[in-house]
Parts: structure tokens; sequence; C-alpha cells
């Protein structure tokens, strides 16, 4: 069975249909990503599996439970940490987290807790003095200190520093370690393509597919392409002539050769039987992004970055 | 430990910690009894109606008029602005426990900066202590009520801390007039009058300094408090929002 189940989820705000239809289901021990761009209905299918929204239409379960029905049971199993939702300023960080670890039948021990997530040295720093990636991991513990089995993420990495987003990660993959289900809402490509095993992209409140990284790329990755400039003058026929080769132009002093199949073998084979040596050579593959863009017909906007 | 006195202890914490409320509560009232009973305000004077009761009564007002227009609706609308609100909403524990913790604590600190003034009043100025203490409870908590309820209609409305400390000043600087602050007793122009007698913080200050003075507070000042304190109460427990 399941651990998290949506099926056709509908919900409006006024007029605004935040999410149209989304179904998917999540896996016990599985870190499931949510990807879409800023607007797309991420946050909302979230806050609708925690039980701060009711569904207009179609259902979630999480564990067999209506979150919104079975509220306290829900709540017990499952740890959110929501965008922009912040402590007071003059609490101490051991403080927070002996606060919340009183709401939680079976917590998990708070001083443990601050040791993994390296805020051992914070316990008695008050939350307007912690900096952004300390807040945030604050944030993550307070997720966590109930124990619950799954832990819904929303936006972790965002505003933080490229040293302070790895660290993050680092610490996502750990706690999927202890065997906790993780929902993670992102808009960030890298962050899903690094830490999730499946991920739904979310376009205008519908799923617009669902699959593991590499997965949602290999859909739209028919086509490689390697730049190179090569070390003594090539006839392009050469490398037009290799079946797997469907196209080769020129830039400046560089040569740009696109096709399928094992393209990159094909060509550095040929090149060395020509004694030529590829120089700068680089390859590209499809991204998520261009996965994404070939799914929804529409790029991210650049704000969504 | 209940989760209501875990968050109460944690509240009562932040609350000493916040200079500003502190100083507000306690340092104010003592303030005023020092400055204006060294002045001599706070003899009995027949010619402007004044009685000895206006100066222990206008500090504990003040103490809760600031509580409650002024510090409850600030945290209250803060703590919703920065989402700790809906982070208690995600845990089993509804954030109701909050709002009932910062009144706790709130009405806490308002009882403790009362009892420093009654002190004050009887051992330092000589102006005795309530003649009719029983009358003077029922006034206290009927003011701190009425004042609580308006406190939590405005941090109901109040989108911002920010907002929310300024409706609640722009609801203070009224109230002290109309309580008679600046104009006490017979100074207070006639057409106030009326309104003081029903406003909060005038109908408060009324029922105190008549407690205080041995008689019973008015069925007016009294009524007036309990009519705030059910009607406004009622519709900032509609209104009030978590997020």
């Amino acid at each position: 069975m399941p651990i998290i189940d949506v099926t056709n989820l509908h919900k409006v705000y006024g007029s605004t249909v935040a999410v149209d239809d989304v179904s998917f289901t999540v896996e016990e021990g599985e870190i499931f990503g949510i990807l879409g761009p800023n607007g797309a209905g991420k946050t909302t299918t979230v806050e609708c599996i925690g039980g701060l929204r009711r569904p207009d239409g179609g259902s979630v379960r999480v564990l067999g439970l209506d979150p919104v029905r079975d509220r306290a049971e829900v709540r017990k199993v499952l740890g959110a940490q929501l965008q922009e939702s912040e402590l007071p300023e003059k609490i101490t960080v051991a403080e927070a987290l002996d606060l919340y670890a009183s709401f939680y039948p079976s917590p998990a021990n708070p001083a443990e807790l601050l040791g993994d997530l390296g805020l051992a040295g914070k316990a008695d720093t008050r939350f307007e003095k912690l900096s952004g990636g300390q807040k945030q991991r604050l944030s993550i513990a307070l997720a966590l200190v109930g124990n619950p089995r799954i832990a819904v993420l929303d936006e972790l990495t965002t505003g933080l520093d490229p040293q302070a987003r790895r660290d993050t990660w680092q610490l996502i993959e750990q706690v999927r370690a202890r065997g906790v289900t993780i929902v993670l809402v992102t808009h960030f490509m890298d962050e899903a393509e690094r830490l999730c095993d499946r991920l739904a992209l979310i376009d205008g409140g519908r799923v617009a597919a669902i699959d593991s990284p590499a997965g949602l790329i290999a859909r739209v990755a028919t086509e490689q392409t390697l730049r190179f400039r090569p070390s003594s003058p090539l006839e392009e026929s050469v490398l037009t002539a290799l079946p797997d080769v469907t196209a080769v132009s020129r830039e400046g002093a560089h040569y740009v050769v696109t096709g399928t199949g094992n393209l990159p073998y094909a060509v550095i084979t040929t090149l060395a039987a020509h004694d030529v040596v590829a120089a700068e050579l680089r390859m590209d593959q499809a991204s998520l992004e261009d996965a994404f863009v070939a799914m929804t017909g529409r790029t991210f906007e650049p704000a969504a970055g | 430990m209940s989760t209501l006195t875990k968050i109460t202890t944690v509240e009562s914490k932040l609350f000493l910690r916040d200079s500003t409320s502190a100083v507000m509560t306690f340092a104010l009232p003592i303030g005023l009894m020092v400055v204006f009973g060294s002045i001599g305000l706070g003899e009995d004077d027949p010619e402007t109606g004044i009685t000895k009761a206006f100066l222990p009564v206008m500090a504990l007002a003040l103490s809760a008029a600031l509580l409650g227009l002024s510090i409850l609706p600030t945290v209250l609308a803060t703590y919703r602005e920065k989402g700790i609100l809906r982070r208690m909403s995600t845990t089993p524990v509804h954030p109701g426990n909050v709002l009932g913790a910062q009144l706790l604590v709130n009405l806490v600190a308002l009882v403790a900066a009362a009892v420093m003034v009654l002190l004050l009043a009887a051992l330092v100025f000589d102006l005795g202590t309530p003649s009719n203490m029983l009358g003077f409870v029922v006034a206290f908590v009927l003011t701190a009520t009425a004042l609580f309820a308006i406190g939590l209609l405005v941090a109901a409305l109040a989108p911002t801390g920010k907002a929310a400390t300024s409706i609640g000043m722009l609801l203070f600087f009224p109230s002290m007039f109309f309580a008679g602050v600046w104009t006490p007793g017979d100074l207070m122009p006639s057409w106030a009058r009326p309104i003081r007698d029903v406003s909060p913080l005038g109908a408060g200050m009324e029922a105190l300094q008549d407690a205080w003075n041995g008689s019973w507070p008015g069925a007016t000042n009294l009524l007036a408090l309990a009519v705030v304190t059910v009607v406004v109460g009622a519709i900032a427990a509609r209104t009030f929002r978590w997020e």
C-alpha cells in the first residue's frame, strides 16, 4: 500500500484554480519530489497532504487516513517544514525543540537531533541570531522531532548559499537513511535531480509526468551533442558518414556533432583513427529542465531559477 | 506537564525577554506612581472631584490598556504574520493553545503590576487600600477582560504585527482621553462624560475608583464592560484567522 495516495486532487481559492487535477502515490522510504515553477500548485498540494487545507475535490490518504477528518492521527506521523514559517525571535533553539517535542506522544531526543543537525553548539542561541542555514536546519529539526514516518519539506533550500544547500541535501539523505519517507517540494532542477527517487512534474495545477529523474530525462533525450576543437584539420564527411551522427556543423574552430546511440564512442574512435585529438571536448545531454520544457511546452520562468 | 502549561512557561520567558513589554507593564505604573505621587497628586481634592483613588487606578488602568491594546495584539498578529501559528497547526497541538497561553501571560503580568501598584499606594504614598475589595476585584477582572477582548479583535483584524501596534496605539490615546487621564474628575468636559461612563478604559477606571473609595461600582460601568467583553470577544473569535 502506498504511504501517501493523492487522487484527482482539486483545490480552488475564490476564482483561482490552485490545483486542477493532481494524482500520485508515494511509497514508503522514498524521497518523492514535487517539481514545478512558482504558482504551479505544489505548496497547495502538500498543504492538503498535511491537512492544512481541505480539498475541494478528489481524495488524499496518508497511511490510509484522511488528513482533514483524522487530523490528530495524521499529525502524529507526519512532520512538516513549511515555507516562510518562523519562530518567535527570542526563543532559543533548545527551547523551541523541547516545546515541539512535548507536542508528540513519542518524540525524538531533542539533544540528539540537535547534534545530528549540526546545531549542538547553538542550543542556547536565540532564533533571531541564527543564520539562514541554521534557521532552515532548526526548521527541519522541528519537522523531525515527533519521530514522524513522513516528512514534508517545502522549498527548504530557497535563500541558502551554495554550501548550505549542499549541507542540507546531505542532511535529507541522512533522514531518509533512518527510514523516513520524504516529500520534497522544490523549484530547483538540480535539487530534484540530486535527491529524488521519483518526482512529479507539476504545471498549471496538473501533473505533467511522474518518473525517476533519469527516466524523465530519457523520455526527451533522443539526441546528444558533442562540441570540440580538432587538433588538426578534418573533413566533415568523415563524421557525417558515421551511422550514429545526424548532423555536423562548425562554429569557428569548433565542430558541433549531434547524434544518437553511442555517439561519444563512435566520434572519438573515428577521430583517433585519423590521428585527430578532440580538444576542449564538451558533451551536452538533456537535463531535467529540457524534460520539463518538452513535457509542458513552456520554459521555467527566470525567477524560478 | 500539560501542553498549555508548557507553552505558557515558554511564552512567559519570551514576554520577560522582550524589554518593551516588561518596561511598559512594570516600569510605567511605578514611574507614574512615583512622579505624580511626589508632586502631591493623590490627596483628595473636593474642588476637582479627584480622590486619592485616582493615581493608583490610573497607573493600573494604563498597564491594563497597554497590555490589552498593544502588547497582546502585537504579539499575536506577529505570530500569525511570521507563520508561527501555522507552523504549530502542523503538529498535533492546536495553535489555540498559544492564544490561551498569551492571554494567561498577559493576565498574570497585569495582576503582578496591580499588586505592585497596591503595595506602593499603601506603603509608600499613604493612599490606603481599596475599601470595597470585592467590588475592586470585580471591576478589575471586567476591565481586564474588556481590554483583552478588544486586543483579540485587533489581533484578528491586523494583517501584520506592525499594523496591530498602530491600531492599538490609535485606540490607546482616545481611550486615555475618555478615561480622564488628562482631565480627571470634574475637569473632564461635560460632553465627554457620557462616553467616559461606557468606554472600556473610562468605565473601568470609574468602577475601580468607586470601589477604592468604598462604594459599589456603578451598574452602567459594569454593564458596559461586560457588554464589550462579550460582544467584542465574540466578534474576535469569529474573525480570528490562524494564518
